[in-house]
C-alpha cells in the first residue's frame, strides 16, 4: 500500500479527524466538567454555611457560643461526613472547628484562616499539602454585635479521582477507538475500492488486439458501476473505430487488386509487342516495376488486415525453430555474400515451438533481409536461436546503421520508416516490421528491439516453447 | 483448344482473352455466372478460367454446377480474395488451380499450359537450351560440354528458367517456385542469384542465354530479344 493510494489517504484522514474530534471533546469535557463539579460542591457548602449562620449563629446572643458548637457537631457530624466546619468569632477567636475526618484527607486544625477583610459570602480553594484541595465556602454573619465567620468545606478528592479516571479512560480509550476506526475504515474503503482494482487490472490487459473484451461491471448500482459502464462504452467506440479502419484497409486493398491486374496485364502486353522501340520498352519496364511495387504494398496490407481479422491461423504445427532459422539463413547467404556481410548462425540445440511455420519463416526472412540491407558492406549479421526461461528466443543482431532512439517506439507501426533509410532504400514500404510484429502476436509471441545508431540493432523474438 | 473466361471485370476479361487469342486459343468471354453457365452447357471447353466474385450466380456456385455435370474440364480460379479458408473451399469445390489478383499474365499462361497438358511435368530427362544441358536426374549442368558448378539454389533457378524456355518469368513466380512464399516481396534475392548465375553460365560464352526483361522478369532463351 503506497502512501498516495486512496486507501491510505482516506484511512489516514478518517482516523486523524476522529482523533482530533475525540481529543477536543475530551478537553472540553475535562475543563468544563471540572469547573461545574467544583461549583456544585461549593454551592452545597455555601448552602450549609448559610444554614448554620441563619439557624444557629443568628441566635448566638440567646443560646451562647457553646450551644452553637454542640449543635453543629451533633447536627452535621462533620467528621463522619468528611466535612470541614469552622466558626470563628471576632479577631480569629475559634468558636468551633470540626475534628479530623474519617478519610484523613485534611487536618481541620491546620487550615489557615481566611484573608481579611472579605465580603459577606465568598468561596475559596484551599490547597492542602500532600492531598486534594479543600473547597471552602464562607459566610459572614453578625449576631449580638459580633461578626462570626462560618466556613464549611469538603475535600476535592472525589472530583480529582473522577478526573484521574476520566483521563485514564481517554488516554487508553482514544488510541483504541482511533485504531478501531482506522481499521474499520480501511476495510470499508478496501471493499469499496476492490472493483477499481479489478477494473484497472482488466483495463491494463486490453490492447488494440483484444478490444472485443470488456471491463468487469460490479453490480453495485454505485458510481463505480457507472464508471465501468462508461469505460466499456468508450472501449466499444474504440473497437468500432479500429474495426472501421481495418475494414477500410481490407476493402481498399481488395478494390485495388482488379485495377492493378489490368494495369499490369496491359503493360506486359505492350512490352511484349513487336516493334516497340527499346527506349519505350525501358519506360514501360519502369512502369511495370512501379506496378509491381504497388502490388506488393497491396499484398502486404491485405496480409496485415487478414491477420488483424484473425484469419491468419492456417497451419499450426510443431517444429524446430533452430532448424527453420538455419535453413532460411542458408537460402539467403548469397544476398549477404553479395554485400560482403558475414552471416553467422548460432543454433546449438533444437528449439521446438508450436506455430505457423511458413509465417514464422517470413519473420526470419524479413528480419535477416532488414539486417543485411541496413548493414554496410563488410559488416556482420548474427542469428541466435536458444531457449531461455520457458521461451524460444530468436535474435538477429547486426552491425548496421541502427535506429535513432526517437524512432524506436514507432518502428513496428505501419508505413513507418526511419527518415534516413527512406532515401537510401526507396523500394520498401515500411510494412515489413509491422507484418513481423503481427505474425509474432498471432503466434502468441513478442518482439522487442534494441538499437544504437551507427553501432547496430538487435531484434529479439520470443515464442512460447512447445510443451 | 477452347477456353471460357468467366469474369465480370470487362477489362480483365479482355486482357486474358487477348493474351490467349495471341497464343492461338479460341477464347469465349462470359460477363456473369448466368451467361457462363449457359455457355458451359452449349460448348465443350478444354479449360475454364473463373472469377470468384460474380454477379448473379457466384463463381463458387458455378464451379459446383460444372463439377456436377462435367467432372473433367480443368477450372482455374481467379480471385481477389486469398484467405486460406476460401482457398481450401475452392479446392473442395473442385478447382484445379488458383491465382490471386493482381497476377502476371505470364504466370496465368504457365498455369493454363500445365493444366492443359494434364498432369505434372516430368521430373526426369535432360533440358536443352542452345548448348546448355541440364540433367535433371543428376542435377548436373554443362555448357558447350563443360561442367558448370552451381549451388542448389542456383541450380533450382536455372532449372526453372529452362523448363519454360523463351518465356519471361516474373520475379514473383521465380521466388514462389525456387524459394517459397516467405520470400515474396524480397524480389532482389532473384536479381542477386540471377547475377551469380550469369557469371557462371553466360560470362565465359559469347552467346548470352539469360535475358532481363525490365519490369517483367527473366527469360532463358537462345534468341537475344524475347
Amino acid at each position: 500500500m503506497t502512501v498516495r493510494s486512496i486507501r491510505f489517504r482516506l484511512t489516514a484522514w478518517y482516523a486523524g479527524i476522529l482523533t482530533a474530534v475525540i481529543v477536543a471533546l475530551g478537553a472540553l469535557l475535562f475543563l468544563h466538567l471540572k469547573g461545574y463539579l467544583e461549583d456544585t460542591l461549593l454551592e452545597t457548602q455555601s448552602r450549609r454555611a448559610r444554614q448554620i449562620s441563619d439557624t444557629l449563629v443568628a441566635n448566638v446572643a440567646s443560646t451562647g457560643e457553646a450551644y452553637v458548637a454542640r449543635e453543629v457537631a451533633a447536627l452535621y457530624d462533620p467528621e463522619r461526613s468528611d466535612r470541614f466546619i469552622r466558626i470563628t468569632g471576632r479577631d480569629g477567636r475559634l468558636v468551633y472547628v470540626s475534628g479530623a475526618p474519617f478519610s484523613q484527607a485534611f487536618d481541620p486544625a491546620a487550615v489557615p484562616a481566611a484573608q481579611q477583610p472579605s465580603p459577606a459570602e465568598f468561596t475559596r480553594k484551599q490547597p492542602i499539602a500532600g492531598g486534594a484541595a479543600l473547597l471552602i465556602a464562607a459566610v459572614r454573619a453578625g449576631a449580638g454585635g459580633t461578626v462570626y465567620l462560618v466556613e464549611v468545606g469538603t475535600s476535592a478528592a472525589p472530583v480529582e479521582t473522577l478526573f484521574r479516571h476520566l483521563l485514564l479512560l481517554l488516554g487508553v480509550g482514544l488510541p483504541v477507538v482511533a485504531l478501531l476506526a482506522a481499521s474499520g475504515g480501511y476495510l470499508l474503503i478496501h471493499r469499496t475500492l476492490r472493483p477499481v482494482d479489478q477494473i484497472a487490472g482488466k483495463a491494463e490487459q486490453i490492447t488494440q488486439h483484444n478490444l472485443s473484451e470488456r471491463l468487469p461491471v460490479p453490480a453495485t448500482g454505485d458510481e463505480l458501476e457507472s464508471l465501468s459502464i462508461a469505460l466499456n462504452r468508450m472501449i466499444t467506440r474504440l473497437d468500432d473505430a479500429f474495426m472501421n479502419s481495418k475494414r477500410f484497409v481490407a476493402d481498399a486493398s481488395h478494390e485495388l487488386r482488379t485495377p492493378l491486374t489490368i494495369l499490369r496485364g496491359e503493360l506486359e502486353g505492350m512490352v511484349r509487342e513487336e516493334g516497340v522501340p527499346a527506349q519505350q520498352r525501358e519506360r514501360l519496364g519502369g512502369l511495370l516495376e512501379e506496378v509491381e511495387r504497388l502490388s506488393m504494398v497491396v499484398e502486404r496490407l491485405f496480409a496485415l488486415s487478414r491477420m488483424d481479422a484473425g484469419e491468419a491461423q492456417s497451419e499450426w504445427v510443431r517444429f524446430d525453430l533452430a532448424e527453420l532459422a538455419t535453413t532460411t539463413a542458408g537460402q539467403m547467404t548469397l544476398l549477404a555474400e553479395d554485400r560482403r556481410i558475414a552471416v553467422t548462425c548460432d543454433a546449438p540445440a533444437p528449439v521446438m515451438v508450436d506455430g505457423d511455420r511458413s509465417r514464422l519463416k517470413q519473420v526470419v526472412v524479413n528480419l535477416l533481409d532488414n539486417a543485411i540491407k541496413y548493414t554496410p558492406e563488410g559488416g556482420a549479421v548474427r542469428l541466435r536461436i536458444f531457449a531461455a526461461q520457458g521461451s524460444a528466443v530468436l535474435e538477429v543482431t547486426d552491425t548496421g546503421v541502427g535506429i535513432p532512439p526517437e524512432d524506436l517506439p514507432r518502428i513496428f507501426n505501419r508505413f513507418f520508416r526511419v527518415s534516413q533509410t527512406r532515401s537510401q532504400h526507396p523500394e520498401g514500404a515500411g510494412l515489413g516490421l509491422a507484418i513481423v510484429e503481427s505474425i509474432c502476436h498471432a503466434n502468441r509471441g513478442e518482439i522487442e528491439v534494441e538499437s544504437a545508431p551507427n553501432k547496430g540493432s538487435c531484434f529479439r523474438v520470443r515464442l512460447p516453447l512447445a510443451a | 483448344m477452347r477456353i471460357l473466361v468467366v469474369e465480370d471485370e470487362r477489362k480483365v476479361a479482355e486482357l486474358v482473352a487477348r493474351g490467349f487469342r495471341a497464343e492461338r486459343y479460341a477464347v469465349d468471354v462470359a460477363p456473369d455466372g448466368q451467361a457462363g453457365w449457359a455457355m458451359v452447357n452449349t460448348y465443350p471447353y478444354d479449360l475454364i478460367i473463373l472469377d470468384l466474385s460474380l454477379p448473379g450466380i457466384g463463381g463458387l456456385e458455378l464451379l459446383r454446377r460444372i463439377r456436377r455435370t462435367d467432372g473433367r474440364v480443368p477450372v482455374l480460379i481467379l480471385t481477389a480474395k486469398d484467405a486460406t479458408d476460401s482457398k481450401v473451399e475452392n479446392f473442395e469445390a473442385g478447382a484445379d488451380d488458383y491465382l490471386t489478383k493482381p497476377f502476371a499474365f505470364a504466370e496465368l499462361q504457365v498455369r493454363v499450359k500445365s493444366l492443359l497438358r494434364r498432369g505434372p511435368v516430368s521430373q526426369g530427362g535432360t533440358l536443352r537450351v542452345a548448348d546448355l544441358e541440364i540433367d535433371r536426374l543428376t542435377q548436373q549442368v554443362r555448357r558447350g560440354g563443360r561442367r558448370v558448378e552451381l549451388t542448389p539454389k542456383e541450380y533450382g533457378l536455372l532449372e526453372y528458367l529452362a523448363t519454360q524456355p523463351g518465356r519471361v518469368l516474373s520475379r514473383t513466380m521465380i521466388v514462389e517456385h525456387v524459394w517459397d512464399e516467405s520470400f515474396e516481396g524480397l524480389t532482389n534475392i532473384v536479381d542477386v542469384y540471377v547475377r551469380h548465375l550469369r557469371e557462371k553460365v553466360d560470362a565465359p560464352h559469347p552467346v548470352k542465354l539469360i535475358h532481363t526483361v525490365r519490369g517483367v522478369g527473366y527469360c532463358l532463351s537462345e534468341d537475344s530479344s524475347p
